[in-house]
């Protein structure tokens, strides 16, 4: 028996309150001068002591319930013994890895192999269970005794192309632990890299009753190339500007010259040899691609010559298209239209082509084929287009507004009808002006935004903010660059123009960035995510698709990933396999996904013997060897509770008892 | 001192209501007692023929100038009866519960008494007694009697326990008059003892009064938790519960009260209890109203 929290024994001092009340106050009978005892009988001295021992009970009570109260708060435990198993068994768990790494030659197979060696273990007081683990442990079967179901389960492992991880391995364990209440002895059938092993080592603690046996599936490092990583455009428009980038990684103290293609659609298109240094890295890097228009497949590849071919090759996926168009309305003659196309058309890829439109022209115009609309100081807006703009907008279109003079004289911004309640001037020779003093830098126009403070704004608008988000602020907390959400689309007002009158922004280096940033997140291209690596979740549905549209998902093998419910339910997949995954929205939209290992997995470097050892040795439980039949273990059973239940009856009685003296009270006066 | 003692208010109540004495005693000094005795008086009785011997003094010399004979002119004279106060100052009589004590209390009644019969012209003397007979006035209607007595009692102090056989003993070699006679006392003793020692002063004429001087904490005393009792005569002590003085005590001085008025009145004492928790003047309004007949 013992206390979780002692020193709440100390509470025990308050049981000197009743002492005091009862033995030392209320006992002690104050002499009271009376004119005369003759009416007074010895015999009453038993009438006292009975009253005495009736406080004496109460005294008793009150002192328990003291007591009990402390002793409830120190959280008393007894030691219960806890039999480990009916019979003393214990949960013999065979973790198998099936990691990208294990296809290293046969080291999948060897692990299985001892795998089913281990089963000689088993007795038949235990259990035993088979899993298979990358980046997440798989269960092969439930905890049987059946040593053949588990010899199956063993040879139905098959590789993957995950990364392993021993934190999670040893959660696994941990939970088993605790969900079986028997001891569990982990057997591990590895290659024991050095990049399984969390950045923190309490992550992969094994916890109580969990013992772990390693069984490593190789001896030592090994060399090794690989091509570490791709760096290529996912949407590419002008040929001539791509640059594909490869790193080639080399590792276990591997050095030489290497041979880099690069493969389009299964054509080989260039190549270049490279110098990796031992137990470095070398980069390969490829300018222009003519590729075909629509969704390709690349591919970068190297001659290694080692022992591990599958890390030879690294999957990326490429789309080209004609740059999207952007239309481009002025208000009047001025040189916004020169300063924005300019930007546009130095921004990093080239991605949109710029046509302008007075206002009565883009009025007839289909709106629905422009990646955005820019209306810039734009006053006098027809009717056709307010109605055509929002239109366009609900439909999920995008619209940047430059607010100037002629645009105030509206009194309200154009679709967002967001109140423009007066303008500020500052002559541009005085020192009178204004600077962006805040940005939200999470947001995606913003987020690359550079420096505006050298920005200077000498005309601005005060546009009511609304509900709109407010991304950028002038030092005198007016918003110059809000968001607005209209229908499905996105509405940005900058409130002043685009020229270099009311501000010198367009003169500033920050001028092109901005453009391109906005641009980019009106065209919604501003989340290209056509890489990823194995065992991360895709997601599949935004929220702007049509409730029960279906989004097929076809897996490297060409085989459907999700069944018919999946497809119109499910909001994400998991990406298992490496090679290109083909998602096909209702919209026509495809995408083309390339999925590659975790090239943590390309090291081989083995975790030293210290480390091993003591990770075996934050498992906490018996040895496997030292456990006999109806072992048992001391587990610590918190009972406050019943001491709280009984606390509250003594109360109950304390208040009876009390009550029962304070009647004699009333009775008495 | 007379301030403290004769409360105007007490004196208010008082002079309402006359003392008129149960019994005729002898006095010679006019006042409300009729007397059978003829003395000093204005109110004319009768014509007595002098035999030689007579006091010179009462012959009425007008009657012997018109007649030439001696005659002696007598008169209804209205007596002064004499009150003795007998003040209890043993210790018990230091007791109370209030600020005024069961002697304090004894005080103004005697005091107030002793006034009430300056003002009648009626002697009054006083004895206090506990153990034994502490101080003695003799009945007086001398000038500054009212001053003397009032002194004597503003110097009374509590004494010793109370005995009453031995001042009463003593107290009838004193009394050469029959009058009034009131005794102030808690009356812790026998009611037996107590009417047997002081029914020979009935026997002798004269008028008996007790005031039977309780606090009302001993009429009806209230305990909230069990209490150490310490006698203050005798200094014994005892532990009681609230349970005995709720009930056996209660039961056993409201005996002890009404064997107290019931063998009084059989010896022809007129007996009252004060419970010095009442206004002083009301306990001697309803003992006077109770004089006269009127309850």
């Amino acid at each position: 028996m013992g206390f979780l929290a002692p020193w709440f024994l100390a509470g025990l001092a308050a049981v000197g309150l009743p002492v005091w009340l009862h033995l030392l106050k209320q006992h002690k009978t104050t002499p009271l001068p009376f004119s005369s005892l003759m009416f007074f009988e010895r015999r009453t001295q038993s009438s006292v002591k009975h009253r005495r021992l009736r406080y004496l009970l109460l005294f008793a009570l009150r002192a328990a319930l003291i007591a009990l109260l402390a002793f409830a708060f120190a959280r008393p435990f007894i030691n219960s013994t806890i039999v480990a198993s009916a019979r003393g068994g214990k949960l013999l768990v065979l973790a198998i890895d099936n990691s990208f790494s294990m296809r290293q030659g046969n080291r999948l197979e060897q692990a299985k192999s001892d795998a089913e060696a281990a089963l000689s273990k088993l007795r038949a007081e235990d259990r035993g269970l088979v899993l298979a683990f990358g980046s997440q442990a798989h269960l092969m079967g439930e905890p049987s005794t059946d040593v053949s179901a588990m010899r199956a389960a063993i040879r139905a492992i098959q590789p993957s192309d995950d990364h392993s991880s021993y934190a999670e391995l040893a959660h696994t364990l941990r939970s088993l632990a605790l969900s079986s209440k028997m001891p569990v002895e982990g057997h591990l059938f590895s290659d024991m890299q050095q990049s399984s092993m969390p950045p923190s080592f309490a992550d992969a603690a094994l916890g109580d009753n969990v013992t772990l046996v390693l069984h490593p599936a190789a001896s030592g490092p090994l060399r090794n190339f690989a091509v570490e990583s791709v760096t290529a455009p996912a949407r590419i428009y002008d040929i001539k500007k791509v640059r594909i980038q490869a790193t080639i990684l080399a590792t276990g103290g591997a050095a030489g010259t290497r041979r880099v293609a690069l493969v389009l659609n299964g054509h080989e298109i260039g190549s270049k040899s490279v110098d990796v240094p031992a137990d470095g890295r070398a980069t390969a890097e490829f300018t222009g691609l003519d590729a075909p228009y629509g969704m390709n497949r690349g591919e970068v590849r190297i001659d290694s010559g080692d022992s591990f071919p599958a890390d030879d090759h690294h999957y990326f996926s490429i789309e080209r298209s004609d740059p999207l168009p952007v239309l481009f309305v002025p208000g009047r003659e001025g040189r916004d239209l020169l300063y924005y196309r300019t930007a546009v058309e130095s921004s990093r890829d080239a991605a949109f082509k710029l046509e302008n439109a007075s206002p009565a022209q883009a009025a007839g115009m289909p709106l629905s084929r422009y990646a955005f609309v820019v209306l810039s100081d734009v006053g006098d807006l027809s009717a056709a287009l307010d109605q055509a703009l929002r239109g366009y907008v609900r439909a999920g279109g995008s619209l940047f507004v430059a607010v100037g003079p002629a645009a105030a004289a509206r009194r309200k911004v154009p679709v967002s009808d967001a109140a423009i309640h007066d303008a500020r001037y500052n002559s541009p020779d005085g020192d009178q002006f204004q600077t962006a003093v805040s940005l939200d830098t999470a947001h995606p126009a913003t987020r690359q935004a550079g420096n505006w403070a050298s920005v200077k704004f000498f005309r601005y608008f005060s546009v009511a903010p609304g509900t709109s988000r407010v991304l950028a602020r002038l030092s005198d907390q007016t918003p110059v660059l809000l968001e607005q959400q209209a229908g499905d689309g996105r509405v940005l007002v900058f409130a002043s123009t685009l020229d270099n009158i009311s501000n010198d922004f367009p003169l500033h280096s920050g001028f092109v960035p901005f453009v391109d940033a906005t641009a980019h997140y009106l065209a919604r291209l501003d989340d290209p995510h056509a890489n990823f690596t194995v065992g991360a979740f895709l997601d599949l549905r935004s929220g702007r698709e049509p409730s029960g549209a279906a989004i097929e998902v076809f897996d490297p093998n060409g085989a459907r990933a999700l069944t018919l419910a999946e497809a119109t339910q499910t909001r994400n997949i998991q990406l298992s396999q490496q090679g290109f995954y083909e998602v096909r929205r209702p919209n026509r939209h495809n995408e083309l996904i390339a999925v590659n290992p975790d090239r943590h997995e390309s090291d081989f470097t083995v975790i030293p013997q210290e480390t091993l050892t003591l990770w075996q040795n934050t498992g906490q439980g018996s040895h496997p060897q030292e456990a006999g039949p109806g072992e048992s273990e001391q587990k610590p059973v918190d009972y406050w509770w019943y001491v709280m239940i009984l606390v509250l009856a003594l109360a109950v009685a304390e208040s009876l008892v009390g009550n029962w003296h304070l009647g004699i009270h009333k009775e008495a006066a | 001192m007379l301030q403290r003692f004769l409360d105007p208010a007490t004196l208010a109540g008082l002079s309402g209501l006359d003392l008129v004495a149960k019994t005729v005693v002898d006095g010679f000094v006019s006042g409300l007692h009729r007397s059978p005795d003829f003395g000093f008086s204005q109110e004319f009785a009768e014509y007595r023929a002098y035999t030689p011997g007579d006091d010179l003094r009462h012959v009425d010399w007008n009657v012997f100038a018109r007649t030439e004979r001696c005659y002696l002119k007598r008169y209804r004279g209205e007596t002064n009866t004499q009150l003795m106060i007998l003040l209890d100052t043993s210790a018990s009589m230091s007791y109370g519960s209030s600020a005024v004590n069961k002697l304090d209390y004894a005080r103004f009644v005697a005091a107030s008494l002793c006034y009430l019969a300056h003002e009648q012209r009626d002697a009054a003397g006083l004895i206090i007694f506990d153990e034994d007979v502490a101080n003695y006035v003799a009945p007086s209607t001398r000038q500054g009697q009212l001053f003397r007595l009032l002194h004597a009692i503003e110097k009374a102090e509590p004494g010793t326990r109370t005995d009453f056989a031995k001042p009463f003993a003593h107290f009838q070699n004193f009394l050469k008059r029959r009058g009034l006679v009131v005794v102030l006392s808690d009356f812790y003793e026998q009611p037996e003892t107590i009417v047997k020692t002081i029914e020979p002063l009935r026997f002798r004429g004269n008028d008996v009064i007790l005031f039977h001087v309780l606090d009302p904490q001993e009429i009806a005393p209230r305990l909230r938790e069990p209490a150490l009792l310490i006698d203050v005569e005798t200094k014994d002590s005892i532990e009681v519960s609230p349970e005995y003085v709720k009930n056996e005590y209660r039961r056993k001085i409201d005996a002890h009260i009404d064997a107290m008025q019931t063998r009084a009145r059989a010896a022809g004492l007129d007996y009252f209890l004060m419970n010095t928790g009442r206004p002083l003047d009301e306990g001697l309004r309803e003992y006077l109203a109770v004089r006269q007949g009127r309850l």
